[in-house]
This record gives structure tokens, sequence and C-alpha cells, in this order.
């Protein structure tokens, strides 16, 4: 229960994580697009990530972002959810475009916005995590970094939105590991110490179970909000025109 | 009175035995009977048939008899022919500022015409009025043809034809309002319906010629023109009616977009502006506390349409973030504040599942919270969550810090802050509450539940609220 499938969640990321990034590692820490319209915050946050994260370079527009992504080929793109240009689609959009043709490039979502259907749009598009950008640069930091690590970063009102449209407040549990549209007892368990603005080191603590667990819990429900086809989600899905 | 599913015919006699007791075999005597006088009975029997719906079209046919007691409200009096129709709804439309439709006019004009005085006695019921002078036209077409046939001098060109334009009208501008209304579940019968009416209107008027005695070039003419111009006259308050519906609908949009541009607006601008206030200046200073107040003002403005914070709280959820945002005017603190499960009403009308005790219950709840957010904001400041979960089971809600931490039994008994507005207030609203170490030992949990009321109704189950990510 605790490792259900390593071989498929943690799978994807922890390859991805595996080969390119250690010699990006090595060489001049971790490699990092950021994406936003405003010069101010774009400014502002590269002035504030530490000394670990080399800032390859800028966007300001969907279209830019692409090209920069395919270009760069940053380890991980700090990715805001409304952006200008594009065919309308903002931060998921960029995703979907780059995503192939730069495949170890990981997208972090930021935004102001806080709105179920944004976040649930660029996650579903393929985003490893989302904060909101009120986050200091040592969180923003620390999250690109778990993000490159294979992680999943989930806020803790992403994580309440989880328990919501998953109806884990509601009693509903997943019965078996493969199923898309309920969150498992111990998913539903972590979500809610995340929402309670645990990390996930003292999440583990308090469940007593290996902080790697936990990690591998939020990779599963992040692979359920990506995947599930509830009609929460959906609706969401629909009304920004992913499906 | 309805027809049932199971019918001969059209379901008539059956219908009308069953809502009168009568015995079917009798019912069915005495229709074809009166359809022997004179093709009485077969109208008798065609009005009912398209007047008193089926058993399982019922609850679709319902709205219209309500929808004509708005329209005999709304309407001025009414003009005297079915020809004045368009105009009379013309000049509501004008006196209305074009921009209010009138959603009655339909069937009106049809309501009104010369032959049956009864018209306005009927049409300030909520009766069917179309329905009823469309029978009361059939019957009166019934008593001519009985009438002339008895050898009274009636005459019948002139009668029949007209009876037939008014039978037309009403029934097209009925099928008019069924699709204004949204009745109509399938558009292809509808629309032959209306052709239907539209062809009964232009027969009656091809009537009047075709009966006149000596036909000419002039005639056919005068005929097709009046065909053209009878159905226009016909279909032309729908038309208006369905062209001021677009533009409305098209203003609303406008307006709509324009609210939508001004949020993007504010959201691209100044939201990110403020939250970078608050990246750079810390959680601790006294720019990032005003900016962070600013903030959720906007937020609250943009996303949920309310201004100002007026109006009292409406659930637990908008309360905590209202506390949230006042303490953290005062103390250099950020409440991070989550709100998972629908949204219990509090202080809401009372509804049959907020009962006055679990009202009561959850303002001492929201009061406890208070008490442990201000602890924790003068005692521990810094980042702080406040988790609220409405569940099935009860209501629990946490406020944890990562402050120095306390222990209750550190604190003196003349100290009344955590035990009695907290603890005590708990208890009596018959609720739990705890003070524990924070995650991994650091800080302070203090976690309160309010279990369910025992007479929980079908409860929100189902009901996820789209989400508080606030």
């Amino acid at each position: 229960m605790t490792t259900p499938e390593p071989s498929e969640q943690g799978g994807r990321p922890r390859r991805d994580a595996g080969t390119p990034a250690a010699p990006a590692a090595a060489s001049a820490g971790l490699r990092v697009l950021i994406v936003d319209d405003h010069s101010i915050f774009r400014s502002g946050l590269r002035a504030e990530l530490d000394a670990g994260i080399s800032v390859l370079g800028e966007a300001a527009t969907v279209d830019s972002a692409i090209a920069k992504v395919i270009e760069l080929q940053p380890r991980v793109v700090l990715l805001d959810v409304h952006l200008p240009g594009g065919r309308g689609g903002g931060g998921a959009e960029v995703i979907r475009e780059a995503a192939q043709r730069a495949p170890h490039t990981l997208f972090l979502a930021l935004s102001v916005s806080d709105a179920a259907d944004d976040v649930v749009s660029v996650i579903r598009a393929g985003a490893r995590g989302y904060i909101t950008k009120s986050a200091s640069g040592a969180e923003v930091s620390d999250a690109a970094r778990r993000v490159a690590g294979g992680d999943a970063v989930f806020s803790p009102r992403l994580a309440g939105f989880v328990l919501d449209a998953f109806g884990a407040v509601a009693g509903e549990t997943a019965e078996t590991t493969e199923e898309l549209d309920r969150l498992s007892v111990r998913e539903t368990e972590v979500m809610r110490l995340i929402a309670r603005g645990y990390s996930y080191k003292e999440v583990a603590g308090a469940l007593f179970i290996a902080a790697k667990t936990v990690e591998t819990h939020v990779s599963a429900v992040l692979r359920k909000l990506q995947l599930s086809s509830r009609h929460e989600l959906t609706a969401w899905a629909l009304a920004r025109k992913l499906l | 009175m309805t027809r049932p599913r199971l019918r001969l015919v059209g379901g008539v006699c059956a219908g009308f035995a069953e809502h009168t007791g009568v015995s079917l075999g009798r019912v069915r005597l005495v229709t074809v009977l009166l359809s022997l006088c004179g093709g009485f009975g077969a109208l008798l029997y065609a009005w009912l048939w398209v007047t008193v719906p089926s058993i399982d079209s019922r609850a679709a046919a319902d709205p219209l008899p309500k929808s004509s007691l708005a329209r005999s409200r709304v309407a001025p009096s009414p003009s005297a022919h079915e020809a004045r129709g368009p105009t009379a709804i013309a000049r509501t439309v004008d006196d209305s500022g074009a921009v209010r439709i009138d959603h009655g006019n339909i069937g009106r004009p049809s309501t009104a015409d010369g032959p049956f005085p009864s018209a306005d006695a009927a049409s300030t019921r909520a009766a069917p009025v179309t329905e009823i002078l469309l029978g009361l036209a059939l019957l009166a077409a019934g008593g001519a043809l009985v009438a002339s046939r008895l050898g009274a001098d009636i005459p019948l060109a002139v009668v029949v034809p007209t009876i037939v334009v008014l039978a037309g009208t009403a029934l097209a501008w009925r099928q008019f309002a069924d699709i204004r209304s949204g009745a109509a579940q399938q558009s292809s019968a509808l629309l032959v319906r209306i052709l239907g009416a539209l062809v009964l209107v232009a027969v009656g008027i091809l009537l009047f010629f075709v009966t006149g005695t000596n036909p000419n070039a002039w005639t056919v003419i005068l005929a097709a023109a009046s065909v053209l111009l009878g159905v226009a006259v016909v279909t032309a308050p729908w038309l208006l009616r369905l062209w001021s519906d677009l533009a409305d609908e098209r203003a609303a949009r406008a307006r709509e977009a324009e609210r939508a541009d001004i949020a993007a607006h504010l959201h691209d601008s100044v939201l990110q502006t403020l939250a970078l206030i608050q990246q750079k200046a810390g959680p601790h200073s006294d720019a990032a506390r005003l900016a962070r107040a600013q903030e959720r003002e906007l937020r609250e403005w943009l996303f949920t349409g309310t201004r100002g914070g007026g109006e009292p709280a409406t659930d637990l959820a908008t309360a905590l973030r209202r506390i949230a945002s006042e303490i953290e005017e005062d103390f250099a603190v950020r409440f991070e504040v989550v709100t998972v499960g629908s949204g219990v009403g509090m202080r809401s009308a009372p509804g049959p599942e907020s009962t006055p005790s679990s009202v009561d219950a959850q303002e001492s709840l929201v009061a406890a919270a208070r008490e442990a957010m201000l602890n924790a904001a003068r005692h521990a400041g810094g980042a702080v969550s406040v988790y609220l979960e409405t569940g099935t089971r009860g209501i629990e809600l946490s406020v944890t810090d990562r402050g120095p931490g306390f222990r209750l039994d550190q604190i003196s008994e003349d100290r009344l802050g955590v035990r009695e507005s907290i603890l005590g207030r708990m208890r009596r609203a018959g609720g739990t509450a705890a003070v524990r170490p924070g995650p991994n030992g650091g800080g302070t949990e203090i976690l309160l539940t309010l279990p369910a009321p025992p007479q929980t109704k079908p409860a929100p189950d189902e009901r996820h609220t789209e989400t508080s990510v606030q």
C-alpha cells in the first residue's frame, strides 16, 4: 500500500530526474527558465532565487516561452498560468506545445489566481506542481528543486482542492491503486496534512512513514489529477478546452 | 384531465370518462352521436385532443398556463382584432424601453377577437387562454354548421374562413410560445406544427376569396398578397421577440466581457504587484501586511463579486477568511486558510437542516477559531495554517503555527484565553478542542471538532463546492 507501483508513478519523473539533471546540476546548478508576462515579477523572482539555481532566460508570452523552452532545454520552467499570446491557452498551452520537444523539461506552475480551473488546467496539461506567487524566493527555489528531483509540488490550497474534487471529504476512497477517480485512504491522509500546511517531512513524521513514501503518494495524486475523468475535473477541463 | 397512454384514437374519450366517472362506452357513444350532428362531436373531439395534455407530457405543458397568467397581467387591454396584434406588441415593446420584452403577448391578440366577449374574463385567470379560445372558435364553427343545416341564414362564407384563420393564428402563437419558453423538446415536430398552423392561416385567408362569387385575376393577386401578409402578421411578433432576445443576450454578453476584462487587467497588474511586494518584504513587515490585506480585498471583489465586507458571513469559510484578514491587519502574521467540503450555512436563513442549536454551535466554533488564530498571531506569528474540513461526520478545524509552542499544563490557572474561550467554548457547544504540538513537535496545533448534528438530512455528500482555493 505504501509503495504501490513505483514502476509506474515514480518511474517517469525519476528517469527524467536521473539522466539529464545530474550533469546540469554538476555544471551550473539547476537550470531554470522564468515565464511570466510581468517584467517586474520576472526580475524580482530572478533576484530572489537562491544561488543553486541558474536562470537561463525569461519569456513573456506563450510563443516566446515555447521557443525558449525548446531552444534552451531548461530543467525546470517556472510558468505563469496566465500568459498572453499563442492561442490564448496561457501556461497550459506552453506545456502542451513544448513538452514533446523538450522531453527533459519539467513545469512548475506559478499563479496569483488560485482559482480552481486555472490550477486544474495547468496540472492537467502536465505541470508537475503548483505554487502561489506570494511564495518567497526560498520557497520557489525549494519547489523548483523538488520538481527537478521528480517530486510533485502541492501547495496547501491545491491539496485542499484535490480533497474536494475527489470527494475525499465525503468519505469516498479508492478500492484499488489503479482507480483514478478517487484517492486511497493514505493519499487522503497525506493531502489532509499538506492542506494543513505540513511540509513533506512533517507529513512523513506525523504518519510514521518515510519521506520518500510521502513523495510517492503525492506523485500518485498528481497522476490522478492529470488522468482522472471525475466530472469535477473534466468539467473544468472541458471549459478550458483541454479535452 | 389527461389523456392516457393507452388510446384508441386520441385518448380523449378515455380521459374524459376517467375524469368524470362516466363509463367509457357511454362517452364514446355520445361522441359518435354528436359527430353525426353536423360534425359537432368531431370538432369537440379535435379540440380536446389538441388541448388536453397526455399523461407524460403534462409536466412539459405545465408552464404554459402560468405564462398565460403572466401575459394577461402584463398585456394592455386587448385590441379588438387579431390583425392588430403586432401593433399591440410593438407598443408594449416601445413602452418598456425596447429592451424589456413583453413575454406574453403571444396568445394575447387571439384572446381578443370580437365574437367572444368572455375572452377578457377568461384571460384574467390562470386559464389556458389560447386553448379555450381555440375551443370556442371550433364550437362556434360547429354551431354555425348546425345552425345553417337547420336553415338559419348564416354567412358561412365569412364565418368559416374567419374561424379557420383565428384557429391557425392561435395555434401558431401557441407553438411560438413553446419555442420561447424552452418547453419544446423535439424542434422538428414543433416546426411541423408551426408550419401546419401557418398553412391553416393561409387556407383560411384563401377561403375568403375562393368562396367569393366571381373570381378574376385581381382576386388571385389579392389572395396571394393577403396570404403573405397574413403569415407575416402571424410570425411578426415572434420574429420581433426573437430579435430583441438576441439583442438582450448580446448586451448581457458585452457587459460580462467588460467585467472580465477589468478583472483580467486588475488580476494581471495589481495582484502581481501586491504579490511581489509581499515576496520582497517578507512576512513580518508592515508593507507585506498591507499588501496582503489589499490583495485579499481585491481578490474578494474579483472572484466572488461581493464588494466590501459589510454583509454578514454566510458560511464558515467566509467567516474564517474575514477573521484571518482582520487579524492580519493587526499582527505580523500570514494566514493560509484552506477550506474543504461543502460550505455550511451559518446565520443564513434557517433551513430545515440548520437547526438553531447547530447555528449556535457553529458560531461558537468560529469564536473559538478566532481565539486560536489570535493566539497563534500573538505568540507565533509568521505563517499560520488554518484548515477547515466540513465532512459528513462533522466539522474539523485546525490552526497550526510554527511558533515556540506551548503546553496546556504550563499555563497558569488564571489565564483564561485558551482554557475558557477555546476549550470551554467548544465543550459547551458539544464539540471538542485539543491543543497539541505542531508537526514534528514544533509549534502548536489547535484542533477543534464539531460533530454533525444527529438529525442530519441526506447530507451534502455529493456536493463538492468549487474549491475554496480562495
